[in-house]
């Protein structure tokens, strides 16, 4: 039928049209932003492509930040499926640091094939604990979980300052905040030579297993239920506190999971600075994918391309350090622009 | 005599509905309008067309003679053109007063509430309805009581045209009959009055001229004088003859199902808790809950469907308690169907799809991956049976209208069988011909041998239908009435809170 056909092209132009024109409209901005810093807009925008996906090097980098904003943006999703709020990525991701390391330090000497998974899955119980706590109070005590979320993230933080200022410090570190160097049996390797670790395979295995239950199981149905309605929820039997305290448990492990992860691989031992933002990071990667897994995996990648390249510039380009930031802040606020105007024409369409 | 309002051939599309389908309408000063047809027919559509609340795609309006175009409501009531919706835009936290004095016209924003002000933003509640006291919240007031003040706040605006969308759904038969007065004033003081009804009662109570709607267009239009009540349901409903349920026979059996014993739940914000209820319902027997709204009959729904907690005593059905020992009822099955009041806040997902939203009992009974097979079937054979327009089983419930959702909940409640049903104004909001079919399942599930308590806004409905009739005002129970003994006023009594003799 023409209608249908019509129809077609035009679900096609609303899914492919919005991206393109918000990459144009974020190409601009961020010309306009090198123009005022002093450089050149078009050759540093070439350059910023090459940093990030240019050689295997750069790309290796790119995936290298993909990892933990993945499982970060994961980690925000799953509240999100059931209507909650999380921004608790940071605290859970530090938290999750915080366990694996412990069970590092108290058994150094272990073989690998214990100590590494000992260590990763120490990681992920942590970040889960980390993640309960404000399930349960916004599951049985109606706390808001974004603001819990939100300060425990400084509890996470200044948890990991508490223990490598103090009694984690190593003191063959000559005053530098950090615990001892993993042993070889408690890393992380890296994938084919490059710095690129088992944290990558971890989020895109767990957004794939995510995209089939929240679609096609019963559990995706219960939740999208609670989200949509709570009466409607409660009415069929179904807890909300209960939902509640599974997705921010979940999630709080994959929270967990990207911290050990970065320790064991990247870092190497655990001392402030572990993340970037990440956490922050993968919230908005998170929103920006409309919560679906599968996009966040794109949206991972880009923006992780984006902060490689960012650290890359600065080194080679001589551009501020801050540049990374304000062009990532630029790249979202770009998106939910775009989307936001995508939006409303849809409706007034519709 | 030239009309107030002249409407040619109006057209409103919602993307690929046309609600609105070339309408022709003319509405005339010092007359009442009764605008009525089923579910859909797009009534409310054309009347908020006219309000500026939607715009409009084809077709001219004019006023005394000169078109117009409301961009907003705004430019409508500059225009003379006033309207009361079924939903109200009065602002709870504040107070009667403040509520008339934010939408009064004249003042410009920096003048104070000046005494004069005040007295003319009052004059017209004092005339509907002395008794409201303009310093109370309109969060504290009933539903009927906000419905006068909604109406004066538009009559403050000094409207030619008076816009009412089914006006009398939430008020008592006294209140009611007392705004059908109002109505029979407005006209006489040469205003155009429009009643969009569902029900003929305020038809017959008030209408000058009567309009029909059917699939977006008038079908029907002409003076009352020339019609008797079954005229105008048979140009309500076209040539579908409506099977109006015949009296339903005794109860079956005079063993108690569903058994209510000093029941009490927590106050809500929603009106009074119940209180200290006790009511059986025997198996086959249909049990009427009047009240005004928000005198418990919600509350008292909610708790047996497990969506309140219970302070205390207890419900059973067929001498299993429904009530938990934490005071919520354990997993709700569908052995107790439940017809929640407003479809859309508290019996379906709105971003889920229709198939989903009638196989939600049997959700906990999927397998862990995958629909069952049958689930699309089932929406579809099930939308056909209780004609749900459109038949679409992807269709996302939200774009239902209030009507047709309402037909989607009953679908889904009452297509099994179960042992009780407890039923919430299952036929507010529906047309005569769907009305009718819901009293029919109802009937049905009744005569098989179902507990049935009915909370009904309307006492015809429940005069007709039930067996006995049981009052709540302010949560607790007034007394129940065998249907035998019940009359119109007696009820309404009741339902003020007048204990009744005969309870």
């Amino acid at each position: 039928m023409p209608r249908e056909g019509k129809s077609r092209t035009k679900a096609l132009a609303s899914a492919v049209l919005p991206p393109l024109v918000m990459a144009g409209v974020f190409l601009l901005v961020a010309g306009g932003f090198f123009l005022s810093i002093g450089k050149p807009p078009l050759r540093t925008l070439a350059d910023m492509v090459l940093f990030a996906v240019g050689d295997a090097y750069s790309l290796s980098e790119t995936l290298v930040k993909t990892a933990p904003i993945l499982l970060c943006a994961l980690a925000t999703l799953l509240p999100a499926r059931l209507g909650l709020v999380s921004v608790g990525a940071d605290g859970q991701l530090f938290v999750g640091a915080i366990l694996g390391t412990a069970v590092v330090l108290a058994w150094p000497a272990a073989p690998a094939a214990l100590l590494l998974p000992a260590t990763l899955l120490a990681g992920v119980a942590g970040g889960a604990m980390f993640g309960l706590v404000p399930g349960v109070l916004r599951g049985r005590l109606d706390v808001n979980e974004t603001i819990t979320t939100l300060l425990l993230n400084y509890v996470g933080a200044l948890l990991v300052n508490a223990l490598v200022y103090g009694p984690w410090k190593d003191p063959g570190n000559l005053g530098w905040p950090a615990t001892a160097a993993f042993p070889p049996a408690a890393t992380l390797p890296g994938l084919l030579g490059t710095r690129v670790h088992a944290g990558l395979l971890f989020g895109l295995a767990a957004a794939v297993v995510l995209a089939v239950v929240l679609a096609r199981s019963r559990w995706g149905t219960e939740l999208a239920v609670l989200r949509g309605n709570h009466k409607v929820g409660r009415m069929i039997g179904l807890s909300f506190p209960r939902q509640a305290m599974l997705v921010m448990t979940l999630g709080g492990g994959l929270g967990g999971l990207a911290g050990i992860c970065e320790v064991a691989a990247i870092q190497g031992r655990l001392q402030p600075g572990l993340s970037v933002g990440y956490g922050l990071t993968g919230f908005l990667v998170a929103w920006l994918s409309g919560h679906r897994p599968l996009p966040t995996i794109v949206v991972s990648f880009l923006i992780g391309g984006l902060i490689a390249a960012g650290d890359s510039l600065q080194l080679y380009a001589k551009v501020p350090a801050a540049s990374a930031t304000i062009l990532q802040g630029l790249l979202f606020a770009t998106a939910l622009a775009v989307g936001g105007v995508a939006g409303r024409l849809r409706r007034a369409d519709g | 005599m030239t009309p107030a309002v002249e409407m040619r051939g109006v057209v409103k599309r919602f993307g690929a509905v046309i609600a609105n389908d070339g309408v022709d309408l003319d509405i005339f000063p010092g007359e009442v309008l009764a605008l009525i047809g089923e579910n859909g027919a797009g009534k409310s559509t054309l009347m908020r067309v006219l309000y500026g609340f939607y715009g409009r795609d084809g077709g001219r309006i004019a006023i005394d003679g000169r078109a117009v175009s409301f961009a907003s409501p705004v430019d409508a009531m500059a225009a003379g053109v006033g309207m009361v919706f079924q939903q109200f835009s009065l602002v709870p936290a504040l107070s009667v007063l403040e509520n008339l004095l934010v939408a009064w016209p004249q003042a410009p924003w920096w003048q104070g509430r000046t005494r004069p002000q005040v007295g003319r933003s009052l004059a017209w509640l004092d005339r509907l309805a002395p008794g409201i006291d303009s310093r109370r919240r309109v969060g504290e007031l009933a539903v009927g009581e906000r419905q006068v003040v909604e109406l004066a706040k538009v009559l403050n605006l000094d409207p030619r045209v008076v816009i009412l969308d089914e006006p009398t759904s939430v008020l008592t038969p006294a209140e009611a009959s007392r705004l059908h007065g109002f109505v029979r004033d407005l006209a006489a003081q040469g205003k155009a009055v429009v009643l969009i009804t569902h029900k003929i009662a305020d038809v017959t109570a008030c209408a000058d001229r009567i309009a029909v709607m059917r699939r977006g267009r008038v079908t029907d239009e002409g003076p009352m004088a020339e019609r008797s009540p079954a005229a105008i349901v048979s140009a309500m409903v076209g040539d579908a003859a409506i099977a109006e349920p015949s009296r339903p026979p005794a109860p079956a059996g005079s063993t108690p199902r569903l058994q209510i014993l000093k029941l009490s739940t927590v106050a809500t914000h929603a009106g009074c808790p119940v209180t200290d209820v006790t009511l059986e319902v025997a198996g086959g027997e249909i049990v009427g809950v009047a009240g005004v709204i928000g005198n418990g009959q919600v509350a008292l729904a909610e708790a047996l469907a497990g969506l309140e907690p219970v302070v205390s005593g207890d419900a059973t059905l067929d001498g299993a308690s429904l009530v938990s020992r934490r005071g919520h009822i354990p997993t709700p099955s569908d052995a107790l169907a439940y017809i929640p009041e407003r479809p859309i806040d508290n019996a379906v997902v709105g971003d889920l799809d229709l198939a989903v939203n009638l196989d939600l009992w049997r959700l906990s009974r999927q397998p862990l991956f995958g629909a069952r097979p049958d689930r699309a079937r089932r929406a579809f054979d099930l939308l056909a049976r209780f004609d749900v327009r459109p038949p679409d089983p992807a269709l996302h419930a939200a774009a239902l209208s209030g009507g047709n959702l309402q037909k989607l909940v009953i679908a889904r409640e009452l297509s099994g069988t179960p042992k009780a049903v407890v039923a919430c104004y299952p036929t507010m909001g529906l047309d005569v011909v769907a009305a009718a079919a819901v009293r029919r399942t109802m009937l049905e599930h009744a005569a098989h041998g179902a507990a049935v308590l009915w909370l009904s806004e309307d006492l015809d409905d429940l005069l007709m239908l039930a067996h006995r009739i049981a009052v709540l005002h302010c949560g607790r129970l007034v007394g129940v009435v065998p249907r035998a003994a019940a009359t119109r006023d007696g009820i309404g009594r009741m339902m003020a809170g007048v204990q009744s003799d005969a309870a």
